[in-house]
């Protein structure tokens, strides 16, 4: 539900085009970027886009809703991953982006923006067929997670106080927009940092998530 | 006469009693492909057993003119679809398929706007060799232009409804790793395949998805275009 909630504040203030004079670090212009990186290619030569195979609106508005989730790609490549992971992983192969981070965010935020009113649930697309591996492999990422949560974040938050404020993100503050990956990533400033597209990253916002929904993240297909 | 008719009764319940209902049951999956406008399109189907983009290539069929495909499969579960099309960029999809039941799938194919960055099959032979009996390699010449090949450098014997994917020309790390240009190779085992040039299909995608025509025989590469 609070997921929802998030996604409903994106959409209010991504309804329609980015309005004359947006701040280039608010979440206005970052869905407007997303569409942009959606629909057209950064390579001239190379007009195919996500839009070319992801036409289909239907398909693409529970995308959102759908992640954390097991990204099936070559072995070993293939794990779980958030959707700004998943968005980067794709925007560096198709889009031959050498630093995908800022066109993954973009894109994230517009994706999640067209998924408002979806129930969150990691791991499953409504329609599409659920694969046990992949379950399995998002139930070993939350018990990661809860792991890294009890040795990175329990001494100073409670779990009620930080799953509401994770699905705060992206956020903008003082025109800078940031993802929960880039802040977990490095936070705290303290700790080893875990970097914004790696496994850990992932296991700790899908146990936070999962702790949200109770839904299929939690290991019961 | 009396005789007779009880000896046909006798073996009609012995077939009904070893043959228990919907034991012929097979595990088939079956669809058509199309456009986006609904025109049927013809090519390949191809499957990987297990979750997609494994590379563990396992059964086949050819697509026919009305777009239909169906493929008999030794048994239910997880695999992986990929649909080809000459002109069109190719579509995976991670599917489930329940033993002894049909799955029927619909799978729509987007046009290539460029066919300027599409993999290119230079040439394709058949090799049988003298020294070693009942082996045969198929050899096939590959590019890229932006060198972003990856593992789908693909064969399917149509006869025998196996997929391949042809061993790459040098040692390559991962499956994610861009795969180089020249030639690629297939051994056959000419006892268990058949080996006519005419069953042989190839299609070829790099990593972006970029596509290569479907080259069926005689395995003569044309131009590639644009699907208008």
């Amino acid at each position: 539900m609070l997921r929802s909630v998030a996604l409903a504040l994106i959409t209010v203030v991504s309804a329609g085009p980015a309005p004359a004079g947006a701040r280039a670090g608010s979440l206005v212009a970052l869905v407007a970027a997303g569409e942009r990186s959606w629909t057209t290619s950064p390579d001239p030569r190379d007009p195919v886009a996500c839009v070319t195979c992801h036409y289909d609106p239907d398909e693409t508005r529970g995308w959102a809703a759908s992640f954390p989730k097991y990204r099936p790609l070559p072995p070993p490549a293939g794990r779980v991953m958030t959707l700004l992971q998943a968005n980067a992983e794709a925007v560096q192969r198709h889009y031959g982006l050498t630093d995908p981070e800022q066109v993954a965010l973009a894109i994230t935020a517009y994706l999640t923006s067209r998924g408002t009113g979806v129930p969150i649930s990691p791991g499953i697309v409504a329609g599409q067929p659920v694969f046990e591996g992949r379950l399995r492999a998002l139930a070993d990422s939350v018990a990661r997670g809860e792991r890294l949560y009890a040795s990175r974040c329990r001494s100073c938050h409670d779990l009620g106080d930080v799953t509401p404020a994770a699905l705060r993100f992206p956020r903008a503050v003082n025109g800078q927009v940031e993802s929960l990956e880039r802040f977990l990533g490095g936070h705290p400033p303290g700790l080893s940092p875990l970097g914004w597209d790696g496994q850990p990253t992932a296991d700790l916002i899908v146990f936070l998530i999962s702790s949200v929904g109770g839904g299929p993240a939690n290991g019961s297909p | 006469m009396i005789h007779t008719v009880l000896s046909v009764s006798f073996a009609l319940w012995l077939v009904t009693q070893t043959f228990p209902p919907g034991a012929d049951a097979a595990t088939v999956i079956a669809g058509i492909v199309r456009t986006q406008s609904g025109q049927p399109l013809s090519g390949l189907v191809l499957l990987e057993k297990g979750e997609i983009h494994n590379n563990r290539w396992d059964r086949g069929t050819l697509v026919d003119a009305s777009g239909r495909f169906r493929i008999e499969l030794a048994e239910g579960g997880q695999y992986g679809l990929h649909a080809y099309s000459s002109g069109y960029i190719y579509k995976p999809n991670a599917v489930k398929v329940e033993s002894d039941k049909t799955l029927e799938v619909e799978v729509v194919l987007v046009p290539e706007p460029t066919r300027a960055n599409d993999p290119v099959i230079k040439r394709v032979e058949f090799v049988t060799s003298e020294t070693r009996k009942g082996k045969a390699t198929i050899r096939m010449e590959v590019t890229d232009p932006n060198g972003d090949l990856g593992p789908q450098v693909l064969a399917l014997n149509a006869a025998t409804g196996r997929a391949f994917a042809m061993a790459p020309p040098r040692w390559v790390w991962t499956l994610k790793s861009n795969y180089p240009d020249g030639v690629y190779q297939l051994e056959v085992d000419t006892s268990k395949a058949l080996t006519d040039p005419r069953d042989w299909h190839f299609v070829v995608a790099d990593h972006k998805c970029n596509t290569t025509d479907v080259l069926s025989f005689p395995h003569e590469p044309k131009p590639p275009r644009v699907i208008r």
